[in-house]
Order: C-alpha cells, then structure tokens, then sequence
C-alpha cells in the first residue's frame, strides 16, 4: 500500500486552520449566518428594485448639471492632489532625502490619509461653507495622503546606480529628483495618478451627502424621501460615468504609458 | 592640460592607504590595500568575482567608507571635507553604467555638466548651448553621433557604454573610476573603446581605474595593473609584467 506524504508543513496548516477558525468567528459576528435575516434582506431588496423601475428621466438634466459639478470636483481634487504629492514623495524618499524630513513629511501624509475623503470635505465645508470648494479640497487631501505614500515607495525603487552616477557628477537633490528619479519612474507615477482620478469619481459622488457639492446631494435627497425612481436615474448616471472612465484610462494606459 | 588643473597636478592621481573595509563587522572584504596611480596613466583591478574589485572602486570613488585607511584624489581627502571643485570632476562608471533608461544618449552625457551647472536653466530642462555642442561633439568622438536623440534603452551594449564614457567625459574629469566598464562588450569593440580611452588619458593627462578580466586587453593598453585576491593585493606593478599564472594564483 502506498503511503501518502503530508505536503504542507505542520505549521502551515495551523496557519490556514486559525485564518478559517476568524474568519468564520468574524462572519458569525457580524450575522451572516442569520438565516431568516438574510431573507428578509432580499425580500425588501425585492421591493426596493420593484420602485426603482421604471427610472424616472425627467430629473436627468438636473442630475447632468450636478453628475458634471462632480466631475470637476474630481479632477480638480486630483490634479491638485498629484501637484503636492509630487515634492511630498520626492522628500519622503529615503534614497533622496536625509531621514528627518522623510519622517516629517511620512507622517504627514498618513494623517491625510487616515481621515477618508468625505470627512474632509465635512471639515472643509465648515471652513469655507456648502459647495464644490470643499469637496474639492476633501479629495486633494485624501489624494495627497494616498499619492504621497505610493509616490514616496515608488521613487524609493529606481535604480541606485543611476543615482551613484548623478550623486558622483556633483548632481544636488533637485537635480536627482528631476533627471533621475522622476523619469525613471514617471509612467508607474502617471498611471497610478488614472487609477486615483478614477478612485476620486467614485469618491466625489457621495460627498455630497455632506454639503460638498455633486451628485451626492440629490443622491441622499432622493433616499430620503423614498423616490427610487430618480435615485435609480442618478445611480445609472453614475455607473456610466465609471464604466466609460474605465473604458479611458484602460486606453490611455495602454497608449502611452505602457511603452518601454 | 585642462583648465584648473595646475594647482594639483603635483600630486598622485589617486592614493589608497592601508583601507580596511567590511559590509559587516570583522568579515573584510579590502584588507590592507595600498594603492598609487598617477596622472596620466591607467590602472587596472584585476581578480576572481568576489575578490573585492567593485567594492575597491567604490571606495576610491567616494562612495563606500572605509573602516580604516584613506584614500586621495589628487591630494584631497575623498571622504572628508572634498571640496566640490574635486568631487565633480572625479568621473565614477557603475557596473551596470547607470543610465537614465528613459533619456536620450544626448540627454544623458548632458548629465555630466550637472555639477558645474546651478541655477533653474537646467531643471527646467535649459543647458546652456556651448554644454550641448560640447555633449555633441563627445558622441562624434565616440563614433555615436547618430544615436544622439535615441532613449538610452533602445541602445545596444557598446553604444550605452559610450553613452556612459560620454557622461564621464563631460564633467571634464581628471580621474575615472569605472566597474567593469569593458566586460559585457565583445574583444574587438573593447579594444577599440580601450584604445579610445587610452588616447584620450595621455592627451589630457587624466587617470583611469578600471576593473577589468581579460589579460591580453589589460597588457596592450594598461600602464599599471593591480590584482586582489580575497581583498588583500597579491600583484602591483606595470601591466607588462602581469602573467596568466598570476590570475592563476588569485583564483585558488
């Protein structure tokens, strides 16, 4: 009779055992296991989904104006974000930058990061008042927190050699960081900038559940006062607008950032 | 002779004495090396991978610091105080040349003028035009003057080499260290690019260190060779005098 051969290593099936043990610990937590809860869910899904249809178009140029004002709050936040976040990784870069400012400017970056975008924009909105300012404002915060730390990593990766080379001819830090971390390292930069422009659509699409302008406000209003059928038209808009920003970047990517 | 040069044409090239160095401690990788070479002549590192070439280099280079010992470029301590004058003109060719993959070979021998260049001109992309004729005809002199708007990345292994020749050259160097920087190529072009470098040593009386393998190249055009063998000296003297037997003897 042949004998079969343990493959994995004592410890490792302990390892596996203890993730299953939480993981199932954790779901019966939280109350997936609640059968009779879990169908009333998808019974009052049912009925949320029956009210949706059909979607009511009237509201859809006021739902265009706003679907637009979150647009802008996207880009303009990102852009301004990436701005920042540029010099931010480039001082938190240890290849590049003496320890003290790398830490400084790292821990700085992770408080932005720690505080999600909507309430940012809740803070922004009590400093300069209801509007797309400080949705704007929310996004290039959180951007810079997020941006700033995979920039930082990223210039952390070019080649040392390169730098070794510029470091012997007598470059500075400014000239490093120009000629040699930042082209070295430009196109991973600009394709995590999409990915972000991306992220911050979605992002700026609810922030008008706190006053910071956008699409989010009709959203919430719409919830509020149970009319599914024009929260159904600004939900499609949405999914639109996400489907074809993948549709772009995916393109963009491709095209001109992918080469060499 | 090149400008500014008169002050320290007196003293060696370069001079190592008694360095001492280890990545982690009591294991030295350099024990005791001493070292002279002086103007005008090129010196060569020969020994088995692992004897401690590269590191050497970068020591001499400024780059590594020695546990003990110290070493001089043209009469100035490297590692202490170099005045910038010196450092920009101390020419250092990584193993791997360090090319900026995504810059153009013009674009990249430009790199060389970055320590004598201040100001915003040059991070705003502006070199001065007597710098970019200058990067020009040093691709000419190379025989690459056609790849000057190619990406250094589309660029084949003689050519990044000459690029990264380029580069050194452009800081008007007085000494260059370079790691290896003939052994990816094939015999003729290292040759060629030996007897280029050779020319341009005696006609500016500039200093090369060199670590190299093959011992026909390193007799025809080296003046003095050194060998290591696990980081302590084991040959010093002119490259005429350097025999198979001896790298024999490096290797066991």
């Amino acid at each position: 009779m042949r004998r079969s051969v343990l493959l994995i290593k004592k410890n490792e099936a302990l390892l596996w055992g203890a993730v299953a043990l939480l993981l199932i610990l954790a779901l019966r937590e939280v109350g997936l296991f609640e059968v009779d809860r879990l169908w009333r869910g998808l019974h009052n899904l049912a009925i949320f989904a029956k009210d949706t249809v059909p979607p009511d178009l009237d509201v859809l140029p006021l739902a265009g104006r706003a679907l637009w004002e979150t647009i802008e709050m996207a880009f303009a936040g990102t852009l301004l974000g990436f701005v920042v976040s540029l010099p931010m990784g480039m001082m938190g870069a240890r290849n590049i930058s003496p320890w003290p400012l790398v830490v400084g400017v790292r821990l700085l970056v992770a408080i932005a990061r720690t505080i999600p975008s909507l309430l940012w924009a809740v803070l922004f909105v009590i400093m300069v008042g209801l509007g797309p300012l400080a949705g704007t404002l929310g996004l290039a915060l959180y951007t810079v927190g997020y941006l700033g730390k995979i920039y930082a990593e990223l210039f952390e990766g070019v080649d040392p050699e390169v730098l070794e080379a510029l470091k012997g001819v007598g470059a500075s830090r400014l000239h490093l960081a120009r000629f040699a971390v930042w082209p070295e390292s430009a196109n991973a930069a600009l394709s995590q900038l999409l990915f972000m422009l991306e992220y911050n659509v979605r992002a700026s699409s609810i922030l008008g559940f706190a006053g910071a302008g956008g699409i989010g406000f009709y959203i919430s209003l719409y919830l509020q006062v149970l009319d599914y059928q024009r929260l159904a038209t600004l939900l499609l808009l949405i999914l639109g607008l996400t489907l074809t920003l993948d549709v772009a970047s995916a393109w963009l990517r491709e095209r001109y950032l992918l080469q060499g | 002779m090149l400008p500014g040069v008169s002050e320290v044409t007196d003293a060696l090239a370069v001079r190592a004495k008694g360095l001492r160095f280890a990545y982690r401690r009591n294991q030295w990788v350099i024990r005791d090396v001493d070292l002279q070479v002086p103007r005008g002549q090129i010196c060569a590192v020969l020994g088995p991978s692992g004897a401690g070439k590269s590191t050497l280099l970068r020591l001499l280079a400024g780059l590594l610091h020695p546990q003990q010992g110290i070493v001089e470029v043209l009469g100035a301590d490297i590692h202490n105080h170099l005045p910038a004058t010196i450092r920009r003109r101390i020419g250092y060719i990584p193993q791997q040349l360090g090319l900026i993959r995504s810059r153009t070979a013009l674009e990249n021998v430009l790199m060389g003028a970055l320590g004598r260049l201040g100001g915003l001109g040059p991070l705003l992309g502006l070199f001065p035009k007597e710098e970019v004729e200058r990067a020009r005809s040093l691709l000419s002199a190379l025989g690459i003057e056609d790849k000057a708007h190619e990406k250094a990345f589309r660029l084949s292994g003689g050519e990044r080499q000459r690029v990264a020749i380029g580069r050194a050259l452009m800081q008007e160097p007085l000494v260059i260290m370079a790691d290896e920087f003939v052994s990816d190529l094939d015999l003729p072009l290292a040759a060629e690019i030996l007897g280029k470098m050779r020319q341009l040593v005696h006609q500016k009386g500039l200093s090369l260190v060199v670590n190299m393998h093959e011992l026909p190249l390193v007799r025809e055009y080296v003046d003095i060779a050194i060998v290591l063998k696990q980081g302590q000296i084991i040959f010093s003297g002119p490259a005429q005098e350097l025999t198979w037997s001896l790298l024999e003897e490096a290797r066991r």
